[in-house]
């Protein structure tokens, strides 16, 4: 047999739908787990005992189970008790929760390395803690975060490829379709290694941009 | 005014202010000496509530600093520049002066700005005032701090060590601003290594030794025979006058 892409031709309307489909979820679950990730890293280092305590709970929880576990739990588990909810809303809120699992610890680690003295400076100054939170930690943690979350998103991504397991078909489960329809695997997971390649490249680029762009001042060497 | 009545603060087991009484009044330019250790920072961050103390009482205006309702409002009326400017990394120079007139007083940001850019002006940086603090040098850094410090139009500034981390040609910049400060009559606590300034500047001098506040004398006086009387005094000008 050889290689011969060509036979895909007709398929693509149809990959390009599950591509369709992934960048939405995906998008979806960028945006969700980092406004997760931003709650629970800003919880994991509040002074509050119990916050702090929750916060730990959650990471550990959601980094420690398989993702795929996680999915079929909401999936299949809740509508055991009488919760219903459909293949690309679970799919899109599990990959938020497992990924706030991630950008928390990582939006953490970008809190903690700020200099306490720059925080003491607007304590000082007399700004209130929330507005501390708004205009000092958050913008510097996140300029600091950027890279490292970028790798959390290429991860999630990666991972969205699970969703085809409850039904949903986006790329990798459409994928699976044209394969089983044509009986040819060979190129048709080529194809979709490439999609995925060419997905997570470019993100990877998007993200070293935004980082440069975001720390421009920093890089102008510091007299 | 503020008002310091019988403050102690250990860490742990180390007690480093031991029962401190001083008062600072409007007007008044009072230089904290003392030697490394001597708890002189440690003075400085309480009154500004960064630290909590463990007894006494510390007032600025009236207003308690250990209470939380209350600090607010005398961390209103007193500014605070540090030794390592820890200016906010992500701002302009004018953003990091507007700042807090904006989020604290609520000034209009168009406003807060025309009066950061001033400020910046008087202080000879009229050019670097959209320059981010990692383009500053160490000097500049500092002349950022002192505008954001005043920006409040504060009651009582609190320098500490201001100029420890600079270079004699950007500490001698920093310095000359101060002096000018001080002539226009805000009222400061100085805590300086810089024996020869704080003489030139100051109308009073409060020497720290392990704690405890062991001269309060007017400038002159501390420099005469009444503070060389006192051996821990004696000891450590002469000890600054060598390095
Ligand atoms: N957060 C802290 N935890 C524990 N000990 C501290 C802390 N801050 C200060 N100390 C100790 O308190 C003592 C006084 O410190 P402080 O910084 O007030 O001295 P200083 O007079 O400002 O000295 P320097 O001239 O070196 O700046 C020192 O022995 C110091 O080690
Ligand atoms: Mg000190």
């Amino acid at each position: 047999m050889k290689f011969d892409l060509s036979i895909l031709a007709k398929h693509i309307p149809f990959l390009l739908e599950g591509a369709w489909l992934t960048l939405q979820a995906c998008t979806l679950a960028v945006l969700g787990s980092l406004v997760l990730g931003l709650a629970i890293g800003a919880m994991r280092t509040s002074a509050s005992p119990l916050l702090n305590r929750l916060a730990a709970v959650y990471i550990d929880i959601f980094r420690n189970i398989p993702f795929i576990v996680q999915l079929f739990f909401f999936y299949f588990g809740l509508p055991e008790i009488g919760i219903y909810i459909d293949a690309f809303t679970t799919g899109v809120v599990a990959l938020s929760i497992a990924g706030g699992a991630f950008t928390s610890d990582v939006i953490r680690s970008g809190i903690l390395a700020i200099d306490p003295g720059v925080i003491e400076a607007a304590q000082v100054s007399g700004l209130r803690k929330i507005t501390i939170f708004r205009k000092i930690i958050l913008p510097i943690a996140l300029r600091a975060s950027v890279r490292p979350l970028g790798s959390v998103f290429i991860n999630l991504i990666l991972t969205s490829s699970i969703l085809s397991t409850i039904t949903l078909n986006e790329l990798t489960g459409s994928a699976k379709i044209v394969a089983s329809n044509t009986f040819r695997p060979f190129e048709v997971y080529f194809v979709l290694l490439v999609a995925y390649a060419a997905l997570t490249y470019s993100v990877s680029i998007l993200i070293g941009m935004l980082h440069r762009y975001l720390n421009r001042h920093q890089e102008e060497g510091a007299v | 005014m503020i008002s310091i009545t019988g403050l102690r603060k250990s860490f742990g087991a180390a007690t480093v202010l031991n029962g401190i009484d001083l008062e600072i009044r409007q007007g008044e330019v009072v230089s904290v000496l003392g030697s490394s250790g001597s708890g002189k920072s440690t003075l400085i961050r309480c009154i500004n509530g960064l630290e909590k103390i463990d007894a006494g009482k510390i007032t600025v205006d009236g207003f308690d600093v250990s209470k939380p309702r209350e600090l607010s409002e005398a961390r209103k009326r007193s500014g605070t520049v540090f030794q390592l400017f820890n200016l906010y990394p992500h701002m302009t120079a004018v953003q990091n002066v507007a700042l807090a007139p904006i989020e604290v007083l609520k000034l209009p940001r168009m406003q807060a700005e025309a009066e950061a850019r001033e400020l910046l002006h008087s202080v000879g940086l009229t050019e670097r005032a959209d320059a981010y603090p990692s383009q500053l040098s160490g000097g500049q850094r500092q002349r950022v701090g002192i505008c954001r410090a005043l920006a409040m139009k504060p009651s009582y500034l609190l320098l500490d060590e201001v100029t420890s981390a600079l270079d004699p040609e950007m500490t001698s910049e920093v310095l000359s601003i101060l002096a000018a400060l001080a002539k226009t009559g805000t009222t400061m606590v100085f805590v300086t290594h810089e024996i020869e300034f704080a003489r030139s500047i100051s109308s009073r001098i409060a020497f720290l030794d392990k704690g405890q506040l062991i001269a309060d004398l007017p400038t002159e006086e501390f420099f005469s025979a009444t503070g060389m009387a006192l051996p821990r005094v004696a000891q450590f000008l002469s000890k600054m006058r060598k390095d």
